[in-house]
């Protein structure tokens, strides 16, 4: 990363910048104030007081004869030249004759008083005022000429007033841009950060994709690294997935090379027991053996599903399943068995269809496990009971119950099996085991 | 019956083909899937383990039920997954694992035959009756006269023959023949089948021939 780029340089560098801009900024307001009064400086109406003064009087005195029209019409006259200007006419008894400003506060009537109130408020004050005699007796009265002292100023100090505002204006617009210019430059920092955060933040266990690596400074390190990170989840999860199949792969051909020769051996047996000259002895053995054929593959089977029953790698499919469909078709399977082993088959189911959201192959699974324990382990009692009503399924046997020695291994990993497989379907099962006989129930939550 | 067996194993392999062909079916044992073709055209059956050299069990499977759908498919395997039984499930007709007892191989492959109509016989001896299946043909052998069936009687026997010895639970029957959903509590295939039973039974009150079970469904007995 090279310095120039990273974050922190251009940070510092707006933070110097702003830091030159500041003394800079107050000149720079100044100079900006004063821009208008530069630029403007022909266009604002100036008047000479002294020269307004003198043109005054000496219109005035060029009225040697005092006729009302004149009068007026000179005062209309200066009226168009001076915009800004106001006049009025009083004539030699003190009356206010005329005026170009009708609202002007002045009396009808100029008595004495008044008169010299006037005269010494308007010298030197505002507005700018020239009282010139007509005609040069001095005793035909005289016309007052008032002009706002603003048009007689500067043209900068025309213009004071707005100076503050100007100025304020100038401050305010500089550190805005400051502000501005900062907060853009978090704004970017933010939005990355926050675009990096989204694509962090993933739901279902999947992997987050990959991020567009931006420009290269610390964040642009950052992503670079949450890239590389992802790259090695992946191959972590490739290589769990591997494995896994791996593992997988050699439980299933553990299990089958488990159960082919168990098939030969079954075959064999078979063939042995068909033989003619088998002694009674010989045909008991073969049958304990056929037994045992079936003990060992329920074993092995048992012993593969729960490897992978608690590896979570058996798979699960939740629907909805009739209940009542579900163990008759089970029971379809059991029902020869048991009627070959002469039991008492006693089935009731509800009368109404109920359904459970379940695994159907595991359902199914659990009811196999349950009957082949009744098979093996309650010969003795010769009767099957199968019950639904509605809530609890309940497994019935009389035989001598399973607390003693036939609860061995192989039971045990068989009920483990339904065990896990009926707290993951959220059914709650229950064994009450006497000697003289077992109940299973279970019972979706 | 033409049985097409492919199994790699050479023990159990000719174990079962001797076993087979003494119980007098004719078999064709091939130990791997090549050369399959030319003998399913002639075979009522297929039997296929999963774990073959080369092409395994459920390739050839899949290959042979889109080009013969026709021929019933049991795969014979020592893979007794969940997994491996779903997947064989979606084409095959019947998944039996190893060890298998020999007398519950032939059932199941009696079973695949008269479900795919593999074996229809002229006549099927059902105890006092005799049924001509590609006739609809019913005749009471001691009277020596034909007993008449509506067709959802006729319907509902054939099926039970063709399951015959097999226990079929009331949803499996009712849809089989109605075609629709079995509704728990519905009676229409209790009173038909008390009506076939007026018909075929010699004493209606104590079935022989089709059976009650109670809770499950019905079983023919041949």
């Amino acid at each position: 990363m090279r310095l120039n780029r990273t974050l922190q340089t251009r940070y510092l560098a707006m933070i110097v910048c702003s830091m030159l801009i500041l003394p800079i900024a107050f000149p720079l307001a100044s100079f900006v104030t004063y821009l208008p009064a530069i630029i403007f400086k022909d266009d604002i109406i100036t008047y000479n007081s002294t020269e307004i003064a003198s043109l005054w009087h000496e219109a005035a005195e060029q009225l040697s004869s005092p006729m009302q029209e004149e009068i007026i019409h000179t005062l209309e006259n200066w009226e168009e030249m001076y915009e800004e200007a106001s006049m009025f006419w009083v004539d030699e008894w003190g009356r206010t004759r005329f005026k170009t400003d009708p609202s002007l506060p002045i009396p009808e009537l100029w008595n004495p008083s008044y008169t010299v109130s006037f005269m010494k408020d308007s010298y030197g004050g505002d507005p700018f005022t020239v009282v010139a005699f007509i005609g040069s007796t001095k005793d035909d009265g005289f016309l007052v000429l008032q002009i706002p002292r603003v048009f007689m100023d500067y043209p900068i100090r025309q213009l004071e007033e707005y100076y503050q505002y100007i100025y304020l204006g100038m401050v305010a617009l500089v550190l805005l841009v400051f502000i501005s210019l900062s907060w853009f430059f978090f704004k970017r920092i933010r939005k990355r950060i926050v675009q990096l955060q989204v694509s962090m933040d993933v739901k279902d266990k999947g992997i987050p994709s990959r991020v567009k690596v931006g420009e290269k400074d610390e964040i642009g390190a950052l992503e670079e690294s949450f890239n590389n990170m992802i790259h090695q989840l992946e191959e972590g999860r490739l290589r769990e997935q591997e494995e896994e199949q791996l593992r997988k792969e050699l439980i299933a051909n553990l299990s089958h090379d488990l159960r082919t020769p168990l098939a030969s051996i079954r075959a064999h047996t078979f063939s042995l027991g068909e033989e003619e000259k088998l002694s009674s002895k010989g045909k008991q053995s073969v049958a304990i053996i056929d037994k045992k054929i079936d003990y060992l593959h329920n074993l092995i089977e048992n012993l593969l599903s729960y490897t992978l029953l608690t590896s979570g790698k058996y798979t699960y499919c939740p629907r909805d399943i009739d209940i009542n469909r579900a163990i008759r078709m089970s029971l379809t399977a059991w029902y020869p068995i048991f009627e070959k082993e002469k039991f008492t088959i006693d089935i009731q189911l509800h009368e109404q269809t109920v359904y459970w959201e379940i695994d159907p192959n595991w359902f199914e699974r659990i009811l196999d496990n349950v009957f082949q324990n009744v098979v093996r382990h309650a010969l003795s009692g010769k009767y099957i009971g199968v019950l639904f009503d509605g809530k609890t399924i309940s497994i019935i046997d009389k035989g001598q119950g399973m607390k003693e020695e036939s609860f061995n291994a192989g039971v045990g990993i068989g009920l483990s099996i339904v065990h896990i497989m009926a707290k993951e379907m959220k059914i709650s099962w229950e064994i009450k085991s006497s000697n003289t006989g077992t109940i299973i129930t279970l019972t979706k939550e | 019956m033409k049985i097409l067996y492919i199994e790699d194993e050479k023990e159990l392999g000719s174990w079962v083909f001797e076993d087979l062909t003494r119980r007098g079916y004719e078999v064709i044992w091939l130990t791997n899937g090549e050369g399959v073709q030319e003998y399913l055209e002639t075979s009522d059956i297929v039997i296929l383990d999963v774990m073959l050299p080369g092409l395994d069990g459920f390739s050839i499977g899949k290959r042979i039920k889109k080009s013969y759908p026709q021929i019933p498919i049991m795969m014979l395997s020592a893979r007794a997954q969940m997994d491996d039984k779903l997947e064989g499930l979606q084409f095959a007709d019947d998944y039996v694992t190893k060890p298998f007892h020999p007398d519950e191989l032939e059932a199941r492959i009696q079973v695949l035959a008269r479900r795919f109509d593999r074996i229809v016989p002229e006549e099927i001896q059902v105890q006092h009756l005799r049924y001509a299946p590609k006739r609809y043909e019913l005749i009471h052998e001691e009277k020596s006269e034909p007993i008449f069936l509506t067709a959802k009687q006729l319907h509902i026997l054939d099926y039970l023959i063709k399951h015959a010895g097999q226990i079929m639970t009331k949803e499996q029957i009712f849809e089989a023949i109605w075609e629709e959903n079995y509704i728990e509590g519905d009676k229409t295939l209790m009173v038909h089948i008390r009506y076939l039973r007026e018909k075929i039974e010699k004493n209606p009150a104590k079935p022989l021939i089709i059976e009650t079970i109670r809770g499950i469904g019905y079983r023919l007995k041949l």
